[in-house]
């Protein structure tokens, strides 16, 4: 593809930062990692004496929980701090100066810093399933294929997402009001709460209908095997489909954001 | 050097209401922020509301104890955003050099400090926050006596003590570390996690740690604990006061000693 | 005992090195490597009650470390410094009281509300009685020209109109000495002669003691008597102005006014060693030499003999010179006994 090389060489900038800022990212780890310790115990207290719960076992909900750590772990708060800063610092009208697309470029600098940060959380988690003896991973090399499919979609679906809240600070001159309610409406229609079959009926209907459950929910449910293949392929395709609507509407929305920046006077 | 407290009061009154004059003209930000504090508590009580929709308790403690363990945790996350936001600046007033201006002045720079920033979430997380204690205590029975009045006063305001004592005392990591943001403050804020539950689920390790380490189970654990009567647990609850003295000295003694590094550089 | 008394003075930042990569990071967990820059090594000052004086160097030489301890920001390594009486660090809130400071490249307003409201909280702050208050801003309003930026925010202000603002704010509870660190960085020429006038009334008028950095030698020249030169940290001249103009401008110019003729005043510049002669315009001309070659009452007597001189001047030697000469490294400056040293 022509033209894609100066994307790759900012991935590969990207890639460097974050090892630079490496200490940064593994104390946000260690946050991550509490909420997780915390959650386990809870989930724990919770399951006692009980062998299953809205269809998940002990077993099945401690997978849960770690998948959901991993995939936490990918497009962390730096990328997502990187796409606000630049527009509330005013440096985004530097970047209107060169040749490149904006959405184009900030999705291949999340990429690149995914690469570290995939890393990383992938030694933890490795190191986690040594401390906790009753996970259940996957046998079937098919459905190892799938996560991987299903974790690439989730990452372009949650980077649609942080693309255009992130573009909401145009309108703003703070970014964290913006991104807690990001954090808060995704993470209750995404599973990363509690598994989607905990919440009521009603709202496990409309998480069906909105794409954040294709960052959690869908890769999380296609590791523990509650899926069939075809049944996981489609879903898979549907978390793409909503990647490219979320890209197009980042698209758009960047044409009117991007008015803004005479407004703002950065 | 005469501590006046009437005057520290007064320059901390004037200092921020000067922040909040200041963002009240951001009405976008005011809304924004408001709401995404109360979205985010009403996920955590959609939580537990989640859980407790299939068993009656976890360990012997009903929805609304953990309901009121939460809300405490949010009302004092918020009272320490409204009025002692400062905190949270502790790093860009150490990188770029902008403690000189607190120590120029003959105020204390810690008044300074916790005066200079409001961040208007605070104002959701309190009053949902309040409204859910209000709701859950009316599901206990308490005998209110001049006592018990007394105590959960005192533990209320030690709870809100410690609280801006751990973001005072983990702020003051940017005396150390200069590169890596708000990663410290903000994985000791996430401990508070741990106090979110009753501390009994964890192991005691766990317990200890948020006992004594970071005392964040005297911000919700143990006030629930007297509040609703948890005979076991009660006779630590009494020792709220001492934690949140303890956490003050503390979180003074780190600053003290960052200030002996502070290096006064940036432009 | 003076204002200002500094003994021994010393500051050393200890740097953290980490090595490259991964595994140096988390090798610096356990062992920490640090290197030491000093930048101020063992200075000793005295500074007299109603004294301005210049604290001048290149960039690094020690000027803000230096300036900051004596503030209370920093804390010195070692040595012992008295402001008044008082250890800056230690008893910082009554230092805090009797001094004023102004950082150019930082302002000290509130960045959120008016000018005006940022004067009242220092009032506040200071705890400045109402009558003084007003007295000093409105006189503050008319020298320094505030009237039309009072209302406006800290951060709509043009730096020209901040520093000003900077300055009254720092000068509004009477501190008996004030720090002056680049005032007029980056500030333009009418601004500039503004706050030099300022300066110099204050110190003049009403006795504050000064301590100025600058990289801009016209300030000294307008504001001081003294100068102390740092360098490395350590100081390597303290005395007036005047000394070290007389010690190390080597170079003088006497203009004369009169009627001449051309050929004769060329004869003479050949006559005599290390000097050239210029004719600038008809009745006026000027001679430069080398005074250490040949002495100023030599050159004007050697001229009135060959032409009608109706006036002379001799003009001064350029600071700016002589100080970028130290810099340089060009002058080994003897450590000369100026005032209070």
């Amino acid at each position: 593809m022509k033209g894609a090389k100066k994307y790759v060489s900012m991935a590969v900038c990207s890639m460097q930062n974050s090892l630079a800022y490496r200490f940064s990212y593994i104390m946000n780890l260690t946050s991550g990692l509490i909420t997780l310790v915390s959650l386990f115990y809870l989930w724990k207290a919770v399951f006692r004496g009980r062998t299953e719960m809205a269809g998940f076992t002990w077993q099945e909900m401690q997978t849960y929980l770690l998948v959901t750590f991993f995939l936490g772990c990918l497009l962390s708060w730096y990328s997502e701090g990187r796409i606000s800063g630049k527009i509330l610092d005013g440096s985004v009208s530097l970047d209107l100066l060169k040749p490149l697309d904006f959405q184009k470029a900030r999705f291949a600098e999340t990429v690149g810093s995914l690469a570290i940060e995939g890393v990383v959380s992938g030694i933890m988690i490795t190191g986690l399933l040594g401390a906790t003896a009753g996970i259940s991973v996957p046998h079937s090399p098919l459905v190892w294929v799938q996560f991987l499919m299903s974790t690439a979609a989730s990452v372009m679906v949650k980077f649609g997402i942080v693309y255009m809240t992130g573009l909401i600070c145009f309108w703003t001159t703070g970014s964290f009001g913006v991104v807690w309610a990001r954090i808060a409406v995704t993470n209750l229609l995404s599973g990363a709460l509690v598994p989607l079959a905990f919440l009521p009926e009603w709202l496990q209907k409309l998480a069906e209908v909105l794409p954040f459950q294709a960052i959690v929910h869908v890769p999380a449910s296609i590791f523990l095997g509650k899926y069939s293949a075809p049944d996981a392929a489609g879903m898979i395709v549907l978390q793409f489909a909503w990647a490219a609507v979320l890209w197009m509407c980042g698209k758009w929305m960047w044409k009117g954001a991007v008015r803004q920046i005479t407004v703002h006077g950065g | 050097m005469r501590v006046r407290p009437i005057r520290g009061l007064y320059l901390y009154w004037r200092f921020i209401s000067t922040q909040i004059k200041a963002i009240l003209e951001y009405q976008a930000d005011f809304w924004i922020l408001v709401v995404s504090a109360v979205l985010t508590q009403l996920m955590g009580v959609v939580f537990i509301a989640a859980v407790f929709a299939r068993i009656p308790s976890i360990d012997g403690w009903g929805f609304w104890e953990v309901c009121f363990m939460y809300a405490m945790i949010y009302v004092t996350e918020g009272i320490g955003s409204l009025f002692f936001e400062g905190t949270w600046r502790m790093l860009r007033y150490v990188n770029m050099g902008e403690l000189d201006r607190f120590l120029l002045r003959p105020v204390s720079p810690v008044l300074q400090m916790l005066a200079s920033a409001v961040g208007m979430n605070g104002l959701g997380n309190i009053t949902l926050g309040c409204a859910l204690i209000a709701v859950s205590l009316r599901h206990v029975r308490i005998e209110w006596t001049a006592l018990t009045v007394f105590w959960t006063a005192v533990l209320l305001l030690s709870a809100v003590a410690i609280r801006v004592a751990i973001n005072f005392g983990s702020n003051c990591s940017a005396f150390w570390n200069k590169s890596s943001g708000n990663a410290v403050p903000l994985a000791v804020h996430n401990v508070g996690e741990f106090a979110k539950f009753p501390i009994t689920v964890f192991s005691h390790g766990v317990q200890l740690f948020v006992s004594v380490a970071v005392p964040f189970a005297f911000v919700s654990f143990y006030p629930a604990a007297y509040l609703f009567g948890h005979e076991d647990w009660t006779r630590y609850a009494y020792f709220g006061p001492l934690a949140a003295v303890y956490a003050w000295a503390v979180a003074y003694g780190i600053y003290r000693m960052g200030l002996r590094r502070y290096e006064s550089t940036g432009n | 005992m003076g204002t200002i008394e500094v003994r021994g003075l010393k500051k050393v930042f200890r740097q953290a090195v980490k090595d490259p990569g991964l595994a140096g990071a988390i090798k610096h967990l356990f062992t920490r490597k640090f290197t030491e820059k000093t930048a101020v090594s063992g200075i000793d000052l005295t500074v007299e009650e109603g004294e301005a004086i210049a604290y001048v160097g290149p960039n690094g030489a020690g000027k803000s470390t230096t300036i900051k301890m004596l503030t209370g920001i920093l804390v010195p390594t070692s040595g012992e410094i008295r402001v008044m009486g008082v250890d800056p660090f230690r008893d910082r809130m009554r230092n805090a009281r009797q001094i004023g400071a102004v950082f150019g490249q930082r302002t000290q307003l509130w960045w959120d509300i008016p000018v005006r409201e940022s004067f009242a909280l220092l009032k506040d702050i200071y705890e400045i009685p109402e009558d003084r208050f007003r007295r000093n801003l409105n006189t503050f309003i008319e020298l320094l020209g505030m009237d039309e930026f009072l209302g406006l925010t800290g951060r709509k202000l043009s730096l020209g109109q901040r520093m000003r603002a900077d300055l009254a704010a720092a000068l509004l509870h009477d501190p008996k000495i004030v720090y002056l660190d680049e005032p007029t960085i980056g500030l333009d020429v009418a601004v500039k002669e503004n706050i030099r006038g300022f300066v110099r009334a204050l110190n003049r008028e009403l006795g504050t003691t000064i301590m100025l950095t600058t990289h801009d030698l016209k300030d000294i020249e307008d504001i001081c008597r003294r100068l102390v030169i740092i360098d490395h940290g350590r100081i390597i001249y303290d005395g007036t102005i005047e000394a070290v103009k007389d010690a190390f401008a080597t170079e003088r110019t006497i203009h004369f006014q009169g009627t001449f003729e051309e050929s004769r005043l060329r004869e003479l510049a050949d006559r005599l060693p290390a000097a050239e002669v210029t004719i600038h315009e008809p009745g006026h001309f000027s001679v430069r030499f080398n005074r250490f070659v040949t002495g100023a009452p030599e050159i004007t007597s050697q001229v009135m003999g060959v032409a009608e001189v109706a006036d002379f001047r001799i003009s001064e030697p350029d600071i700016e010179e002589v100080i970028r000469k130290v810099y340089e490294g060009g002058i080994e400056l003897p450590r000369l006994t100026g005032m209070g040293a």
